[in-house]
């Protein structure tokens, strides 16, 4: 282990064991019966990762991509089935704010149980519990059970326990998506102040914004692999290139469409401003997505549609072109489609996908035939715009009075 | 900045497991703390439950046992049941609690790591202070019911020394098994139920009922209560025997309880 290093994995997986629903007697029984091992499942496999001393890295991925089967291994919780763990420094889970808290106890009693659990002397606990009550900001209450705490004031005390216990490692889970808006904002500030410090932090979560802002080092987890590791506006493009190709079974009902595959392909060639091709964009300036569309059977009745998504999966915008029907085409004919829009967007890095439709035959659903990766640009808004949308706001003054003071 | 989690597999060696557990004892006191006054929390009375329960037990036992139901037991016989009782008490209520700790926890357990032997240990050591009150208890009956006392009376603490060690060693294998057989709830519960007549606790041991003798011999516990008897009324003739079969029984479910933390603590949270 070299001395820069905080966290090292080498070949680190992680085999879980899968239940049926049914008493263990039962399920044991039928194991000796008939001589069958029970199913098992790798949450985590061949996972390589080293991370200095002071680093932040994010890690992000789908649901049950392996994430907290990650954090799991790296506060200890549970052992990994190959591979090693090795982490140095005293750690501090963000992940469990409140854990242990005791709802007959007070504030105060809790923060002893909670710090204990986390790794604090007693001697230790003494010297902080102020600074604990005051960041928490819930002075007043600190005498009260915690069961008359509202889901705010309980989460508040929890997180600021945490992070009082000075780790040397912090991982955190998810833990700042709670809270009002201000007591967020104190966290993330609390976050960065921290990691000032060269607390190495690992981060997993959904929020593509935290990990942009916060994180030197992404990582990007999927079906348990470790599908890319570098610098987080990348990370994200690889995330979100995943998010695209999730396709659903042929024949399988994804909403509104009718997925089937084997037909045709889509992808965005390109974007291009003012002639040239680009991935920065200015809000004021017209952009050309230019569509792809290549058969490899018979093409009929289709038509094509447009999506953008936030850094973070939000949905901003999506239209399909249901008024134009893409000319028929034979097996590997090709049609070329130019998508000008007005990339009315606040700064900041969006995704760009596109998806190919056709027509039911009758009544029923689209059939979605297929989807391109997402493309990742940037927009440079219009100065002081937030938000997920511009809506091109246009102040007027219709009528005002003048009063002076006297 | 040094290594504090270094993880190729579940097993533990025994020795870093002790060193865990050595360095988790502030934690454990303080959980401890945290059961036993929840536990009294709401209640008007508070505390003052923890010492009126034995209490009440006691004063029952004493007015069935010298009143209603003269059994032909040596010296005064609410201080030779009393002093069964004491221990049996703690025992039953201790391990009762401590060997569904795991699972009973596991909101805390799969969340963060710390040695896992902690939390069996944290519900033994929340029960200690009703085993301290049973004490008190047997010792004022002693001294106010003409029993002679005599400098016998210091066997009470080996004998709660040798009942903490049994309880705690007995929890831990418990609550280890518990994650993986979730019927051993209801066996302990059963196991309880019937050991209670298998351990002489108002009967003495040299008049256990005949075939089940040796069971009663046997009995972890019988050896608790023979060194409780002999700090009081006096005990069996041969309770060095019992109390080093009672010694011997701590040793070995103590490790084995060892053996299945070193090879299980860091998997428990997989099954919670």
């Amino acid at each position: 282990m070299s001395d820069s290093s905080a966290i090292r994995l080498a070949g680190v997986g992680k085999r879980y064991t899968k239940y049926e629903d049914a008493p263990a007697l039962v399920n044991t029984t039928r194991q000796l019966l008939r001589g069958h091992r029970r199913s098992q499942l790798w949450a985590l496999r061949g996972i390589d990762l080293d991370v200095a001393a002071g680093e932040c890295l994010g890690v992000i991925g789908r649901n049950g991509s392996g994430k907290s089967t990650l954090l799991q291994l790296l506060c200890g919780v549970t052992a990994p089935s190959e591979g090693r763990v090795r982490v140095r420094g005293r750690v501090a889970p963000l992940i469990s704010v409140g854990v242990g808290f005791h709802p007959e106890l007070t504030g105060r009693e809790n923060i002893y149980v909670n710090a204990a659990i986390l790794g604090l002397r007693r001697q230790e606990i003494d010297n902080k519990v102020d600074e604990i009550v005051d960041f928490a900001g819930i002075a007043d209450f600190i005498d009260t059970p915690v069961k008359f705490y509202s889901s705010g004031m309980f989460v508040r005390l929890g997180f600021s326990v945490a992070i009082q216990v000075e780790p040397e490692v912090l991982l955190v889970d998810e833990v700042l998506a709670v809270g009002d808006l201000a007591f967020q904002m104190k966290c993330f500030e609390r976050m960065r102040a921290i990691r000032e410090q060269g607390v190495t932090i690992a981060f997993v979560t959904h929020n593509l914004t935290i990990v942009r802002n916060l994180c030197d080092r992404v990582v990007v987890l999927d079906h348990g692999n470790k599908a890319f590791d570098g610098a987080p506006d990348a990370a994200v493009t690889r995330f979100h290139e995943l998010l695209a190709e999730v396709r659903e079974p042929e024949g399988s009902d994804i909403g509104w469409a009718v997925h089937k595959a084997g037909v045709a392909t889509i992808e965005v060639e390109g974007l291009y401003a003012d002639g040239a091709r680009t991935q920065s964009l200015r809000a004021d300036n017209s952009v050309v997505a230019r569509l792809v569309v290549r058969a490899l059977a018979d093409l009929r009745d289709a038509y094509v549609g447009v999506a953008v998504h936030a850094a973070d999966g939000t949905l901003v915008y999506s239209e399909p072109d249901l008024a134009t029907t893409l000319p028929a085409l034979t097996t590997n004919g090709t049609l070329t489609i130019d998508v000008r829009m007005q990339p009315t967007l606040p700064t900041g890095t969006y995704a760009l996908s596109a998806g190919l439709y056709q027509r039911p035959t009758g009544p029923g659903k689209a059939i979605q035939l297929a989807v391109t990766p997402a493309l990742s640009f940037h927009v440079v808004g219009r100065p002081m715009v937030q938000g997920t949308a511009d809506l091109g706001a246009n102040f007027q003054l219709v009528d005002g009075q003048s009063t002076s003071v006297r | 900045m040094s290594v504090v989690l270094d993880l190729d597999g579940p097993r533990t060696t025994v020795r870093r497991l002790a060193q865990q557990a050595w360095e988790a004892r502030e934690l454990i006191a303080i959980l401890a703390r945290r059961e036993f006054f929840a536990r009294y929390r709401r209640a008007t009375l508070g505390v003052v439950w923890a010492i009126a329960l034995p209490l009440l037990q006691a004063v029952v036992l004493a007015v069935i046992f010298t009143r209603v139901a003269r059994l032909p037991l040596p010296g005064n016989a609410f201080v030779f049941v009393f002093s069964g009782m004491a221990a049996w008490a703690f025992f039953s209520a201790a391990l009762s609690a401590a060997s569904t700790a795991i699972v009973d926890n596991s909101q805390l357990s799969s969340k963060i790591y710390f040695p896992r032997v902690a939390l069996p240990l944290v519900a033994v050591a929340s029960n200690t202070f009703v085993a301290v009150v049973n004490i008190v208890i047997v010792l004022i009956a002693v001294y106010t019911s003409g029993v002679d006392p005599t400098v016998n009376v210091l066997l009470l603490l080996p004998g709660l020394a040798l009942l903490i060690a049994l309880t705690a060693a007995t929890s831990a294998l418990f609550a280890a098994l518990h994650v993986y057989f979730r019927d051993m709830r209801y066996l302990v519960q059963a196991g309880l139920l019937l050991s209670f007549y298998l351990t002489p606790v108002f009967y003495p041991l040299s008049r256990a009922p005949g075939a089940l003798d040796v069971i009663v011999r046997l009995n972890p516990m019988t050896g608790v209560i023979e060194l409780y008897r002999a700090a009081t009324v006096g005990a069996d003739a041969h309770y060095g025997i019992a109390v080093a079969i009672s010694v011997a029984w701590t040793l070995v479910i103590g490790a084995t309880a060892t053996r299945m933390y070193a090879n299980f603590d860091r998997v428990f949270a997989d099954l919670l």
